[in-house]
């Protein structure tokens, strides 16, 4: 049975169709990432898929059930890390907020938030507030937060949009490890074709404004290049450059 | 500090005219006196006690009415900012009763508590209790919707989101509610003792009016506003204390 399957599922928002009736599965311990251009429904599908926004039509289902709710076995990142992190909060605060909302006993808080941030890095930074951390840090710490959750299936919704290149090459290693070692399930939304065929198994193309004739998932292809990849060599394999040109065309259309 | 002391350069350079005015043009008043005599008076004050008294009597009075306004503000703030119903339903009676000038209720808080710290207490609660329930239901409203949908993701309670994200988030805004509550509270309670409570500052500045002591007028003038501007600092401060615990950027 896939972890996730999106059966027929359809969004209207004011009226206005955003994502059209759309099928896919995920299978355990795959990464699918999923490249539109903007306003083409990839967040809206996300959210659907994390329970926040419940579809007008269709289902979502994880685990063979129906997602009426979010779930703590789902994490979510969010793009604006600098809204979604409780500014009041020390970095070990925000990451330890996930085990208070599971009803872990206050004696194994602190050593699990320490596990999580040496994981992801941040251990020299636990008694920081998210003000006093760059951009990556403070998404780092976000990602920590959601992996603290020990969720089956994480989403991610475009983590390193705002962040600079170098960063985000970074983050995009450290999160292809992470996945790696926990054995998780990652749906990740980006608009970055790159991106997207770096770090997926497999890549769901959207397309904006969808209609008759015109379905919302316009393309899925799967990236057969073996882990683990690396920014330079990956980005030079044939089959990289291959997809890279065929959804090239295809965004670039989307955007005329 | 040059800054701080060209600051103090108008108000040094003012009192200093008043003495002069007072000593030379306006000798002999009944109305005026100059800054030193009411310096004097002030020490005269502060000797046999009842500086203190009437200033512990206008703070405490102050303090306490402001505590319950803010108590039930933000409560009530809570509760309308969250419940979209409790807002419809209580939105006429807000604005019916928010307009009252809250030195209109002396003669009705008279009758109901007689003189005394009861009856300033709840005059100052009435007055401050408006700008802290509309502030602290503004404040929920401008909660990040971010944040809930983290506590949503997070799987935390009704209780622990209030208690952990809501609460928290509004504290800044609480904070600046707070300040204003400090000087609506000071001024209503000097309001009210010269207007009709026969203890506190304002009740001593009407004695030594009425007594014809310009100078120990002056001092309690002086006076009030040193200390409305002493615990207005003290606000600021612990405001910002407070900020920076609660991971501010300095």
């Amino acid at each position: 049975m896939p972890l996730l399957a999106f059966d027929r599922v359809a969004i209207h928002l004011g009226g206005r169709e955003i994502l059209s009736p759309t099928s896919f599965e995920v299978a355990r311990g795959e990464f699918v990432c999923i490249v539109g251009p903007s306003g083409c429904g990839k967040t809206t599908l996300l959210r659907a898929a994390s329970g926040l926004v419940a579809p007008q039509g269709g289902t979502v289902r994880r685990n063979g059930e129906a997602v009426t709710r979010p779930s703590r076995e789902v994490a979510f990142v969010f793009q604006d890390y600098g809204r979604a992190l409780l500014p009041w909060r020390t970095v070990q605060g925000n990451v330890g907020l996930a085990l208070e909302a599971a009803g872990v006993p206050k004696a194994e808080r602190a050593p699990r938030v320490g596990a999580v941030l040496d994981k992801v890095g941040l251990s020299a930074h636990a008694q920081k507030f998210p003000a006093q951390l760059s951009g990556g840090m403070q998404q780092r710490a976000q990602i920590a937060r959601c992996l603290a959750q020990t969720p089956q299936l994480l989403l991610m919704d475009e983590p390193f949009g705002a962040l600079d290149a170098l960063t985000r090459h970074g983050l995009q290693d450290e999160v292809a490890r992470l996945v790696r070692e926990q054995g998780l399930t990652v749906l990740f939304v980006t608009h970055d074709l790159e991106e997207a065929i770096y770090l997926g198994d497999r890549v769901i193309a959207l397309q904006a404004e969808p209609g008759p004739g015109r379905p919302s998932l316009a393309r899925m292809l799967e990236v057969p290049i073996p882990r683990p990849r690396d920014q330079l060599r990956t980005k030079e394999h044939p089959a990289f450059l291959r997809l890279r040109r065929e959804l090239f065309g295809f965004i670039e259309q989307g955007h005329g | 500090m040059v800054e701080r002391l060209r600051a103090w350069c108008v108000p040094l350079f003012l009192l200093g005219a008043l003495e002069l005015y007072a000593r030379t043009v306006a000798a002999g008043s009944d109305a005026i006196a100059p800054p030193s005599a009411a310096l004097l008076a002030w020490f005269g004050a502060a000797r046999d006690g009842s500086l203190w008294q009437a200033t512990a009597f206008t703070l405490g009075s102050a303090a306490l009415g402001l505590l319950i306004a803010s108590a039930l503000g933000i409560v009530g703030g809570l509760l309308l900012g969250l419940s979209p119903r409790a807002d419809v339903s209580s939105a006429l009676s807000i604005e019916l009763l928010r307009p009252i000038p809250s030195v209109a209720l002396i003669p009705l808080a008279m009758l109901v508590f007689g003189f005394g710290l009861r009856m300033e207490t709840a005059v100052i609660a009435f007055a401050a209790f408006w700008p802290m329930l509309i502030l602290a239901r503004a404040a929920v409203r401008q909660l990040e919707p971010r944040l809930l949908e983290v506590s949503c993701m997070l799987g935390l309670s009704a209780w622990q989101r209030g208690w952990k994200i809501v609460l928290p988030a509004i504290v800044p805004r609480l904070f600046v509610a707070l300040r204003l509550g400090v000087a609506i509270a000071l001024v209503v309670a000097v309001t009210v003792e010269i207007a009709a409570n026969p203890h506190g500052m304002g009740y001593a500045m009407m004695i030594a009016q009425q007594g014809l002591d310009p100078a120990l007028m002056l001092a309690w003038l002086g006076w009030i506003g040193a200390v409305g501007y002493a615990i207005n600092g003290l606000a600021l401060r612990l405001q910002q204390r407070v900020a920076r615990a609660m991971g501010e950027a300095p």
